[in-house]
């Protein structure tokens, strides 16, 4: 573990302990404490990447990978939490439990990007599947405790498959370390690694193990599928993956490239297409999702330094357009009362920021420059190109085509054309509830212009 | 030795009573004292992390867990009566396993541990010592697992409780 960077992990992890003693009484104080350890990270954490891109001879920085994620983590959470105390999830749940639940994923998943073995690595992708659970049933309306427990029974599997992955390299490499099962391969390794890739495909909802997400995404609150689409997914499936691919850099891994590589370009094809025929926007979000998710996997799948970046690259970029998509999706569910995209119509008119940030999210989800999603999707065609998998870059190419088609279907169906009679009345959400979509589309806008400084920073991760 | 079959005999009057018990409370208070059974062996055998998971997990967060339940479910417990004796034979079963088990199997564990045994950078190792004693950041996920599933219990409570309201 890094113990440098334990205190990112602890600070929430002691707040969402504190929370029940201190807002006992005053819900608020909840609210204010959640917030605030959140926002001292964020602004740590930033402080801390930001020095490290601008003076990088100075401040020379320990685990850059790390580094990163802890940073996405902060800013995606941080985000939930200051959307959710606005959006009024008090009246849907229990919300000193909800703010608990939220710090208390914050820490798993902080652990979780610092762990340097399998079995701890094992053990917080755990907790942070107990936290996930309880805070899909925060929706009082929907019935969310099916798509809870949906998540639970479907990704039990995937755990079986990983704890028997770790017994399997416990068994022949007598050591659970990344160190020391990095530098010697060994055929065994190799198969109970592949069986913790597995689970860990289970977990992350690529296709054919994609139902899940897609009932948990809508069923769940509309702040908590942005937490689930953004970041618990990311880190608590694709993550893994991706430790695992540096892991096995010197392993003859042409079999399992070539296996990830047609489950990413599956995922890729059947996320795009299936977003074009949905008419409710979570589930298209979801659908986009895990398209999303297939161009990481498809970074990884080349097993080269670029591919590597791209995937990282691509994760962060994920985690801030799908979260401020899924954030307009609860915006627009607050203020009209429903998702249905065939029910809304001209919203641009009454809602211009919220229209507006879901343009610069969805633009660039499809890849259109200069944004931020531009850079990651063609350092992931890059490194496809590279290693000579040609075919399966002109598909991704083709897939981000599609993309773009049916974002723009729904900016047409929802935001422009004509006002749809009963929503005459409807006004733009709070100003608090635009603040973290704001700030997050800057940042993918920001993201875009500066690719050279994240570029050379996450050069650093190999 | 003495200890350690009063600790067997413990756990398997503690599943057999958790199995045959009527009630559904005194089942999950049977299957705590198993647990607390197990810890006590794990803590001899020493693997004294996986005792506190077992004893914190096991025996304290599954049995609230349970306990609450049967808080939930009591007035439906109390229409039905099953015959459950039937059931008992399987913990009966699995104990004349254990007790046979326990005076042949000896030797092949002689064999699993002498190949757990492993050296690193030139210690001897176990597998007990590579999973528990090597890492060292257990505490930490050990409260964070315990207080994810008191939270998540609370959250899901109040929901259930929210949506009968």
């Amino acid at each position: 573990m890094v113990i440098d960077l334990l205190s990112y992990s602890l600070i929430p992890m002691f707040s969402s302990l504190a929370l029940p003693f201190f807002a006992k009484k005053n819900i608020r104080i909840a609210i204010i404490l959640a917030n605030v350890a959140l926002l001292s990270g964020f602004i740590n954490i930033s402080y801390l990447i930001i020095n490290s891109i601008t003076k990088p001879d100075i401040i020379p920085i320990i685990d850059p990978l790390t580094v990163f994620l802890i940073f996405t983590i902060y800013t995606v959470a941080l985000a939930i939490s200051f959307f959710s105390t606005y959006y009024g999830i008090e009246k849907e749940a229990n919300p000193i439990s909800y703010y608990s639940l939220i710090l208390l994923s914050v820490s798993a998943m902080t652990s979780l990007v610092m762990v340097r073995d399998l079995f701890s690595l094992y053990l917080f992708v755990e907790i942070l599947a107990v936290c996930s659970f309880a805070l899909i049933t925060s929706d009082i309306k929907s019935n969310s405790i099916e798509a809870a427990i949906k998540y639970f029974f479907l990704t039990f599997p995937a755990s079986i498959l990983i704890i028997l992955g770790i017994s399997l390299v416990l068994a022949s490499q007598k050591a659970l370390d990344f160190e020391i099962i990095s530098v010697s391969t060994n055929i065994m390794t190799m198969i109970g690694l592949s069986f913790v890739i597995i689970g860990f495909l289970i977990k992350s909802g690529v296709v054919p193990f994609h139902f899940w997400t897609l009932d948990v995404y809508q069923g769940a609150s509309s702040p908590i599928s942005a937490y689930l689409a953004g970041i618990i997914t990311k880190i608590g499936g694709i993550y893994a993956i991706i430790k695992i691919s540096i892991i096995m850099k010197y392993y003859p891994v042409e079999t399992i490239s070539s296996i990830l590589l047609f489950t990413s370009i599956l995922t890729i094809l059947i996320g795009a297409f299936g977003a074009i025929a949905q008419k409710d926007m979570k589930r298209m979000l979801a659908y986009s999702s895990i398209s999303q998710m297939g161009y990481i996997l498809a970074g990884v799948s080349t097993f080269s330094s670029t591919g590597i970046i791209a995937a990282v690259f691509h994760l962060f970029n994920h985690a801030t357009f799908k979260t401020v998509l899924f954030l307009n999706s609860a915006c627009i569910e607050k203020q009209t009362g429903t998702t249905n995209m065939t029910e809304l119509k001209g919203l641009e008119k009454k809602m211009p920021i919220t229209s507006w940030t879901s343009i610069i999210a969805s633009m660039s989800t499809a890849g259109i420059p200069p944004l931020s999603g531009f850079w990651s999707k063609i350092l992931v065609i890059i490194a496809l190109w590279q290693v000579g998998y040609i075919k399966s870059a002109i598909i991704a190419i083709i897939a981000s085509i599609i993309t773009l088609g049916y974002f723009v279907l729904m900016q047409r169906k929802v935001f422009f054309g004509k006002l749809a009679e009963k929503l005459t009345e409807i006004k733009e959400v709070e100003s608090p509830l635009l603040l973290p979509v704001i700030i997050m589309s800057l940042m993918i806008i920001l993201a875009g212009i500066y690719v050279t400084y994240i570029y050379s920073y996450l050069e650093k991760i190999m | 030795m003495i200890l350690y079959v009063l600790i067997y005999l413990v756990i398997i009057v503690g599943v057999v009573g958790a199995v045959i018990s009527k009630k559904l409370l005194n089942s999950a208070i049977m299957l705590a004292i198993a647990s607390i059974g197990i810890s006590l062996l794990l803590f001899g055998y020493s693997a004294p992390w996986a005792a506190v998971f077992e004893l914190s997990v096991c025996a304290g967060l599954i049995t609230v867990l349970f306990i609450s339940a049967v808080s939930l479910v009591k007035n439906e417990e109390d229409t039905t009566k099953e015959k459950q004796i039937k059931y008992s034979i399987f913990p009966l079963i699995m104990s004349a396993v254990v007790i046979l088990s326990s005076i042949f199997i000896p030797e092949y564990f002689e064999k699993l541990s002498s190949y757990a045994n492993t050296t690193q950078n030139g210690n001897e190792l176990k597998i007990g010592d590579i999973i528990w004693s090597i890492r060292g950041i257990d505490v930490i996920a050990q409260i964070m697992l315990l207080a994810g599933g008191v939270f998540a219990i609370k959250h899901i409570f109040s929901y259930v409780k929210k949506q009968e309201e």
